[in-house]
């Protein structure tokens, strides 16, 4: 797709993908390359050495770290990045809470938090989900009661991702049981080591743990740590939520772990020659390579929109959700089904005992990868939501 | 990057699609489908005063020396009104060869007449029980001297005049029903070569066909039938071209026939009633609808992709060429499926008739779908192109 590029894109790509590769290092990137799972201190890196070289929040308000990027450049930042099997930066800081406090925080706030946000050090945790407010997330119950200058905040949140880390948790509140549910919600950040935060694992089916319930008992909050108005949270969520919905799609992940999945075909031995050549398996794999295309290309396209001068959010955005997700989620199987047998067994090393044969390549993150990708239809508004949003806001039903 | 149309694309596209609007709608398409000759030659002088025959037409033979884009543009608006005409066999298929192929003489004889639109041209290539392949007719090429006393037509051979006839016979030769000139391939000493043959030539005969679409092929035998040479560049790279080209244009023509039909479905599911409510608001069917935008969308980009790929002039674009094309295809093919089919489904009985205008869609897609290859075979052939993909895996490189 370089050719669509002008030449001042192309340089800045070029830059972008050198960059990634010098600055980076190496062992960082073969992890995120072969699907190895990332520890927090590897994570802090990346992002440090990112935010040292002004990649880490490219996308926020200068004065605060930002680039005066366009659209384009923006999406050859995050494009490059996945090419080069950089680790992101935390999204729940980068996409999410920073470009809240910075839209609507406070001075104060502001200053409080974007430096340290942007630089990883305060790691940010999303306190949206409950237990009983899923993709209908306005309906959370979670209050927090005004008594002077303080909130206390009673309630539980869920699907806390990489909670375990976390220093600070933004969350939607109820301040206002008395409205419309989407009206008396506020947006509330809150200390995690605050008395009364408790973080409970949650064990996924892909063997990890990844996700966390978070309970709050009577913990209190000064007001100051609300973002924006009282009973504003909702308007600031759905701004946080449509951020997250652009870069979803996660192409350039998508592409390195096709190219994977080649790859090890190609060195896996059927009854008929390699696995590349099995006629069903090349066919599957070369129609999410055209699929996968067809989703860059709609990628492009609207980019091209927004470079043209639109600025609100394109609900085509939506599409790239629902597809991009999916298209995830293949190829994570045509990871499982590369290795056979040997992809049915959750193992933590490649290497067995002295005298035992290595298991193949991608044995040990392809079985783990499926079923931890399921998610991606799930999460950022499921693919039923998705389905929604196109309905309505591009058919008119 | 700029992706977006320019001024006068969109001129061209909007001042068409108001001329189809308003002298090419159903009635007017009905009644030229059920005339004898199935196109209309009043319809086809007006595309020829509009310009649009000779788009893509150097201006030294009557064009109007634009590119491919331009003609995509046509193509699009003429899949929302199902043109029945046979713009493709004549000025994609037919023209491009010959501009391609044929030598000043044979331009200067040919093209001025198909800008004006007095002439038709038709692409014979395809041959009994060989499906897409293009590679080996066995339809025969003969060169004979006149010195040497052989036939020729008569009037054109004069001493050491070599005359060339065709033997063979052609199938699904789309416009050929129509026909003044047929650009055919044949075998001449091992080697593929493409002739024009006069359609009234001694030796030709035809049996006309009509395509589910309703529009015009035929059969077309050549008995020792006199021909011209089409010999001014490789016949193979010659026909890889022009069909690479008439893939994108029809690519065109089914977003446009996918856009009309995805837009008459919305309007079906919100106006019609049962158990008391549009159909519309069933869940159910607003996924699906929702669904099949997200196919439009694939579709929109792969066309677009198709069309860059034909009117690329980057060195070494030639390889990428088809292969693009050929990735664009299988999901433009997958794309008509799904919204023809589903858009019958969703009109019920009335997508059955041939008195609704959804079925005609439909039908065209089933064609297009179908025309110059079809899915599962493009699938094949992108994967022993070595699809789109570069395999790599870190841990194997």
């Amino acid at each position: 797709m370089d050719t669509l590029l002008s030449a001042q894109e192309r340089d800045f790509a070029r830059q972008m993908r050198q960059f990634y590769r010098t600055e980076i290092p190496e062992s960082l990137r073969f992890k995120v390359a072969t699907g190895q799972e990332l520890s927090k201190d590897d994570m802090v890196t990346s992002q440090r050495i990112l935010n040292r070289h002004g990649c880490a929040v490219p996308h926020w308000p200068e004065e605060w770290g930002g680039q005066d990027w366009t659209a384009v450049q923006r999406h050859i930042w995050l494009e490059e990045m996945q090419l080069a099997c950089v680790p992101q930066p935390l999204p729940f800081n980068t996409s999410m809470v920073g470009p809240v406090i910075a839209a609507f925080g406070s001075q104060s706030l502001k200053e409080r938090f974007l430096p340290d946000t942007a630089n990883l050090d305060i790691w940010w945790s999303q306190g949206f989900s409950e237990p009983n407010a899923g993709s209908d997330l306005a309906s959370l119950k979670t209050s927090a009661v005004r008594d002077g200058e303080t909130y206390i905040v009673n309630g539980q949140k869920t699907w806390t991702t990489l909670g375990q880390y976390g220093d600070w948790i933004f969350t939607l509140v109820r301040t206002d049981p008395s409205v419309k549910k989407q009206a008396g919600i506020s947006f509330l950040l809150i200390d995690m080591k605050s008395s009364g935060v408790t973080v409970r694992p949650i064990q996924l089916i892909d063997g990890g743990h990844e996700v966390n319930e978070v309970f709050f008992d009577n913990v209190v909050v000064p007001v100051g740590n609300r973002v924006g108005e009282e009973n504003k949270g909702w308007t600031y969520a759905k701004f946080l939520l449509g951020n997250e919905r652009t870069g979803i799609a996660r192409i350039g992940m998508s592409k390195v772990n096709l190219a994977r999945a080649k790859a090890y075909a190609a060195v896996t031995k059927t009854a008929r020659g390699t696995l590349l050549d099995d006629p069903l398996f090349s066919a599957r794999l070369t129609k999410l390579e055209a699929e996968l295309t067809a989703l860059e290309m709609t990628q492009l396209r609207i980019l091209s929109t927004q470079a043209a001068g639109a600025d609100a959010p394109d609900p085509r955005s939506s599409v790239l959700k629902l597809k991009g997700s999916q298209l995830q989620e293949d190829i994570s199987e045509l990871l499982v089904d590369v290795l056979g047998p040997q992809g049915l067994d959750f193992v933590a090393d490649r290497v067995q005992a002295e005298g035992f044969s290595d298991l193949p390549l991608g044995a040990v993150d392809a079985l783990p990868a499926y079923f931890n990708t399921r998610k991606v239809t799930i999460y950022g508004g499921s693919s039923e939501v998705q389905r929604g949003i196109i309905s309505k806001a591009l058919l008119g039903l | 990057m700029d992706l977006e149309l320019s001024d006068i694309q969109q001129e061209l596209g909007s001042s068409l699609a108001k001329y189809l609007r308003s002298e090419y709608d159903q009635s007017v398409r009905e009644a030229i489908l059920g005339s004898e000759e199935g196109i209309s030659r009043e319809q086809w002088k007006s595309f020829a005063e509009m310009g649009l025959l000779g788009l893509a037409v150097p201006e030294s033979y009557g064009g109007a020396g634009m590119t491919f884009a331009e003609v995509a543009v046509v193509m699009e608006a003429f899949g929302r009104a199902l043109v029945l005409e046979p713009y493709l066999a004549t000025a994609v298929l037919g023209a491009n060869a010959v501009v391609a192929a044929g030598t000043e003489e044979q331009k200067q004889a040919i093209l001025p007449g198909v800008c004006e639109g007095s002439v038709f041209l038709a692409f014979a290539g395809y041959e009994a029980g060989q499906r897409y392949s293009l590679d080996s007719p066995a339809t025969t090429a003969t060169t004979a001297t006149a010195s040497q006393g052989l036939a020729t037509d008569g009037t054109t051979a004069s001493a050491g005049d070599a005359s060339v006839t065709l033997h063979g016979e052609k199938c699904s030769v789309l416009g050929g029903d129509v026909a003044d000139q047929f650009i055919v391939t044949a075998v001449e000493d091992g080697e593929l070569g493409l002739f024009l043959v006069d359609a009234s030539a001694r030796g030709v005969s035809r049996i006309a066909h009509r395509q589910a679409d309703g529009l015009g092929t035929a059969s077309v035998l050549f008995e020792d039938a006199p021909a011209q040479r089409l010999d001014s560049a490789p016949a193979a790279e010659v026909v890889a071209e022009v069909l690479d080209t008439a893939n994108a244009a029809i690519m065109a023509e089914a977003v446009g026939a996918m856009e009309t039909s995805l837009k008459m479905t919305a309007d079906y599911l919100r106006t019609r009633e049962q158990f008391g409510a549009p159909i519309g608001t069933n869940q159910a069917l607003q996924h699906r609808a929702a669904d099949m935008y997200a196919s439009l969308e694939d579709a929109r980009s792969m066309a677009l992709f198709a069309r860059l790929a034909v009117t690329a002039e980057s060195e070494g674009a030639e390889k990428d060429r088809h292969r693009d094309v050929v990735a664009a295809k299988i999901v433009v093919d997958g794309t008509a499926r799904h919204i023809s089919q589903e858009s019958i489904q969703m009109h019920g009985g009335i997508g059955m008739t041939m008195e609704y205008p959804i079925g005609h869609y439909a039908k065209r897609l089933t064609v297009i779908s179908r025309t110059f290859d079809d899915a599962d075979s493009l699938t094949a052939e992108l994967a022993q192109l070595g699809g789109l993909i570069e395999p790599h895996a870190a841990d194997l490189n």
